[in-house]
């Protein structure tokens, strides 16, 4: 082993930062050294911008530069490595990346990984867990790596407060790791229980320097709304007062792109961002350059987005722990004097986040489910072939499958595409720490409602929940905004609501394994399919789908004022060619709710209505029904026509609920096939979840 | 599962750490190779897990003559592999054992000493590895009637409790395993390849998981077939029982052929059994010339245990030193684990007698009996209360004549049955 020259060490410190005068921060410089002599495993716990990235990208040099392998790193947040990625490249370092983003590079990258040009290589925990990428890339290096790097160590803790299943996977490869195997492990967030948990894996050598948790210049304050409508109209109130550009963080994705879409249409400059936005980069740019004024977004906007001139973080709704709350408004005010940090909370948050804390785990029946249908094949399942067999969502099957895989010793394994049952039962304890780490998030979530109910003093708050030193805490640098909020804008909010309108995209084809009593499979011929068409509202929305829910199940009857906005929304639709009648789904559980509401509509559009869609039988609600095949087959042979002369002309096909589009989907292939023109489905609500 | 340091280093040195198909070749050691190197390494007062330290390097100059250090270092730097191929196996229930461990199996250990293989990759519970039992083996290609015999004589096992060991290939293995799983026997597969495969064989997995079935192999779970190491994993069946029963054989080629003469001329673990009657052939009879017994074909469970019972391992069949053992042991008040005494209770017996200072060494056998800890001669002339130059003496005699080991310096002595612990 070569001997470690402090002289090399500056000089990449200088090129990678462009600064000639540059110099190691405190503990820099010993970190790089301990990790290039091998001295044991090294834990940094230190906030973003101090340049933990420098350490492993001069260590990971200086290691190549001996004639060593490549280096790996492991982090969820690579898209946000883009810097880190320019800034390695000054320094001669060949950073590389394979994920989800560059899959048009890879073969690229690929090569020159074999070619041994890569110094390092940075993946994420999936990508690690992915089976072509370990054939196929992993297998011809993993016997050289030289260094491997952990980021988002906290992860690895179950309190660590970021539940990403993953993480138990790097948790037992940490544990094999032989101890002459450098490991370098990195995060921002360790309070003293994460601490602990981390020391248990990665050992007891760990250089654990902790910055300061007080940030003086954030002016901290929580105001309770519990209606969209009023924060919507607080954020268009005082966004366009406040000094500066923000970030604004949503609970989904759906909620992201409304609250960009009101805040447009009240003229602030604003744009979404969430995992489904294809222009990250630019967003990201447009922010950083202060080209708008904030950024609505979900938590893909994540650790590693560094602004230091970001002058307000305002949640629009509470997230679900202490730990990510500080994480998210601690991007505020990094290098200004002063910045804001203000929580709104709603009501629609306790569900949403009840929900995340439940779907995180799969319940005992579900996976008792998975597991019997697995056992009565013989050669294994298919994801595909598991929804058909057992009635849960894609996701909770793949959820299902995911957690079982990551448990050790598994009780199931994917063979090429198929899932299998292997030689090792589900232990107990994997169901006691399922049962650990909900309870623990309903605590954290306790923690923020208490958080939210402060008067004053939250910056003390999040510091003692994060096992901070208060001794230096200050008082906050900026007066408090207004908790009210003007009436007008609270109408303006709620007619937005009701305006928008939301679309109802087409099937394109049956669903795997057809529909046998219709004699239905594969594609969906493009004119025997329906037009796209449009939902009201989101059911029990603040817009329209609260009365739809009213209507539904307290009056039994949908008011005259879903009649006129649903003609207001056909105004906006200009659905062409103009429908010239109305139909609608029947039912027989409620035979008379839609068609009642299918007939006035008909009537205020002065087109003739005619029900001629009848079911032939009694089937359980679609809403039971979890995955789309189950409710594609719950639909099998149900419709029918009541008489088989079908107008030519074009029409509307009115529904009260639309989730997985089935039943529209043969409702309009039935119409088609006996001669109708093009069929729009309008419904009122869309159900399911955001 | 969690891995010994001792484990890692001995997976990296000796195991192939294969993922799917792509994984490059490395010059792991050979079993020749690790077995030199383990004996440099307890003359040095070292274990495996030690070439994983910081101090490494210089350990590994001193080896040259053994291995090449680059060679080594190379394979020492397979950290990350390690993690991955671990990661694999037990995904797929299928755990590790190296010779460092406690739950390597005894018998092995004791029987193959440090021709024993460092590593055992394997599936099911390891409790039944310590059994003992009945190794079945014969062809692959071998006609219905006979398949049924070796049913019905897995059928007996299973009956008579007697756990089935065999070797898990096609025809008369299978039949053997077959016969007893099927009839709720016991079953040790000691597989040449493949045993990812069958950890995740369905058939396999019932019986897996309700501890009547293990698997294992000393190759790479993912190691296609091989004849040289299908003949070198034959020692290892015969090794696992107490006695073996050939089916049939070919003659002069095979590997029942080549593990039955393996047996009979060289490595006698086991009284071998071969089938006679109507069907015996010349590879049969040729076994029986070589010293193989006629299997007396019993009926009943009574006969079957009778059979094996007599057949016990050579070393704890021997009553009459035992007793002495025990004299010993009752001096120094411990208890008698017979297990342990193998060949000592031998020597004890002629050691013990016409020795004016056999009293000496009954105390030190007796003190160093079976899992000993490594001591000094200080230590142990104070324990005993002995005269310091004495117990050298004595200490120096038991190690000429093999009883005893030494090593490190200062020079600690201990059991020669305990010599090879990695």
């Amino acid at each position: 082993m070569t001997n470690y020259y402090p002289q090399r060490a500056l000089t990449l410190l200088r090129l990678g930062t462009g600064d000639p005068e540059a110099v190691f921060r405190e503990g820099q410089e010993e970190a790089i050294r301990h990790v290039y002599e091998g001295r044991g495993r090294l834990l940094i716990v230190q906030k973003t911008g101090w340049g933990k990235s420098f350490v492993y990208f001069i260590a990971t040099k200086m290691l190549r530069e001996t004639g060593m392998g490549p280096a790996l790193l492991i982090s969820p947040l690579l898209s946000l490595m883009r810097n880190q990625i320019a800034a390695a490249a000054r320094m001669g370092v060949q950073a590389q990346t394979i994920n989800s983003d560059n899959e048009t590079e890879w073969e690229t990258v690929e090569a020159a990984i074999h070619r041994n040009e890569v110094d390092i290589l940075l993946i994420s925990p999936e990508r690690l867990a992915n089976i072509r990428f370990q054939n196929k890339v992993l297998a011809g290096i993993s016997g050289r790596i030289s260094l491997l790097v952990i980021d988002e160590a906290h992860c690895i803790s179950d309190w660590g407060h970021d539940f990403r299943p993953h993480y138990r996977m790097i948790e037992r490869i940490l544990r094999t790791l032989p101890r002459n195997l450098r490991l370098l492990a990195t995060t921002a967030t360790a309070n003293n229980r994460v601490t602990e948990d981390l020391k248990d894996v990665l050992g007891p050598n760990l250089l654990a320097s902790r910055g300061d948790l007080n940030r003086p210049s954030l002016a901290l304050q929580t105001i309770r709304l519990p209606g969209q409508a009023e924060r919507l109209a607080w954020l268009a109130e005082q966004v366009p007062s406040l000094p500066g550009h923000g970030i604004i963080y949503t609970l989904t994705v759906r909620d992201a792109i409304q609250v960009a879409e009101w805040l447009k249409s009240c003229r602030i400059a604003v744009q979404h961002y969430t995992s489904e936005s294809e222009d990250r980069e630019e967003l990201e740019q447009a922010l950083l350059r202060n080209q708008v004024k904030a950024l609505v977004a979900t938590t893909a906007l994540g650790m590693g987005f560094d602004k230091p001139d970001l002058a307000f973080v305002i949640h629009y709704q509470s997230p679900g722990s202490v730990v990510a709350y500080y994480q998210q408004v601690g991007r505020a005010g990094r290098a200004l004097p002063a910045a804001y940090g203000i929580l709104l909370s709603g009501s629609e948050e306790s569900e949403i986040i009840d929900y995340f804390i439940e779907s995180a785990f799969p319940t005992r029946e579900e996976v008792l489910s998975v597991l019997e249908a697995l056992e009565r094949s013989s050669d294994g399942l298919s994801i595909p072939d598991l929804m058909g067999q057992v009635n849960l969502s894609m996701g909770r099957i793949e959820k299902t499958l995911l957690l079982l895989s990551l448990e050790s010793p598994a009780p199931v394994v994917k063979q090429g595409s198929k899932w299998q049952l292997t030689a090792a039962r589900l232990n107990e304890s994997f169901w006691q720490r399922a049962e650990r780490l909900t309870r623990l998030r309903y605590h954290e979530k306790k923690q923020m409602q208490d958080y939210i109910k402060l008067e004053f003093g939250h910056m003390g708050y999040l510091i003692q929940a994060l096992d901070g030193d208060l001794t230096h805490l200050t008082p906050p640098p900026l007066p408090i905004l207004p908790r009210t909020v003007n009436p007008l804008f609270i109408q303006k909010a709620i007619d937005f609501l009701r305006r928008t309108n939301l679309p109802i995209e087409p099937r394109k084809k049956w669903p795997a394994g057809g529909l046998r009593r219709y004699g239905l499979k594969g594609p969906i011929p493009l004119e025997l399919q329906a037009e796209p068409g449009r939902a009201l509202s989101v059911y029990g929305d603040a817009g329209w789908g609260g009365m739809v829910y009213q209507g539904k199940y307290k009056l039994h009857r949908f008011p005259d004022e879903l009649v006129t906005a649903c003609i207001r929304m056909l105004e906006e639709w200009n659905p062409d060619p103009a429908p010239a009648w109305v139909t609608c789904i029947p039912s027989l559980r409620h035979p008379d709710l839609v068609p009642d509401f299918a007939r006035r509509l008909a009537a205020a559009l002065a087109l003739p209505f005619q029900p001629v869609l009848i079911k032939d039988e009694e089937r359980p609600e679609q809403k039971q029904m979890a995955n789309s095949v189950q409710q594609a087959r719950n639909i099998d042979g149900a419709l029918g026509l009541a008489n088989q002369i079908v107008p030519s002309t074009s029409v509307l096909l009115v529904d009260d609920m639309v989730d997985s589009r089935w039943t529209m989907t043969v409702a309009a292939w039935l119409l088609r096939s006996h001669g109708s023109g093009r069929v729009f489905p309008l419904a009122l609500s869309l159900a399911g979840k955001g | 599962m969690s891995l010994s340091s001792n484990t890692k280093a001995i997976l990296l040195l000796t195991s192939p750490l294969q993922v799917g198909r792509t994984t490059p070749q490395y010059e792991i050691l050979t079993q020749g190779e690790y077995k030199r190197l383990a004996q440099f390494l307890q003359r040095e007062g070292l274990q495996p897990a030690d070439l994983l330290s910081e101090g490494a390097q210089s350990t590994l100059q001193k080896a040259k003559e053994i291995v090449d250090p680059i060679r080594l270092q190379s394979l020492l730097g397979r950290g990350f592999q390690l993690s991955q191929a671990v990661e694999h196996w037990q995904a797929r229930a299928i755990w590790v054992v190296s010779r460092a461990d406690a739950e390597y199996p005894r018998r092995i250990k004791s029987r193959l000493k440090d021709n024993a293989p460092a590593i055992f990759y394997g599936c099911g519970s390891r409790m039944l590895l310590d059994s003992g039992g009945l190794a079945v083996v014969g062809s692959r290609h071998v006609d219905e009637t006979l398949i049924h015999y070796t049913e019905n004589i897995g059928r007996l096992a299973a009956q008579s409790s007697v756990t089935i060991i065999s070797g898990g290939a096609r025809g008369i293995d299978q039949a053997a395993m077959r016969g007893a799983l099927e009839n709720g026997g016991r079953v040790i597969g000691v597989l040449a390849d493949s045993l990812e495969l069958a950890a995740l064989n369905r058939e396999n997995r019932n019986f897996l998981l309700d501890d009547q079935l293990v698997l294992l192999s000393p190759y790479d779970p993912s190691a296609g077939f091989h004849v040289g190491t299908a003949m070198a994993r034959n020692k290892l069946i015969y090794a696992f029982s107490d006695a073996a029963l050939v089916v049939n054989s070919d003659l002069h080629k095979g590997g029942t052929w080549a593990g039955a003469t393996e047996q009979l001329e060289k490595l006698h673990l086991a009284p071998v059994y071969v089938r006679d009657g109507e069907k015996a052939s010349p590879g049969l009879s040729a076994l029986r010339q070589k010293g193989a017994l006629i299997w007396p074909e019993p009926q009943t469970k009574e006969e079957l245990q009778d059979l094996l019972t007599m057949q016990q391992t050579p070393e704890s069949r021997l009553a009459e030193p035992a007793e002495v053992a025990i004299s010993v042991h009752e001096e120094a008040g411990e208890e008698y684990h017979p297990a342990n005494q193998g060949i000592t209770v031998l020597r004890l017996k002629s050691l013990g007698q016409g020795k004016e200072d056999g009293a000496g060494y009954r105390l030190i056998l007796g003190k160093m009996s079976g899992s000993a800890l490594p001591r000094t001669a200080a230590e142990i002339a104070a324990e005993l209360g002995l005269p310091a130059k004495e117990a050298k003496k004595c200490l120096e005699q038991l190690v000429r004549e093999n009883l005893l080991r030494k090593k490190g310096r200062p020079a600690k002595y201990f059991p020669a049955e305990q010599e090879f612990s990695f």
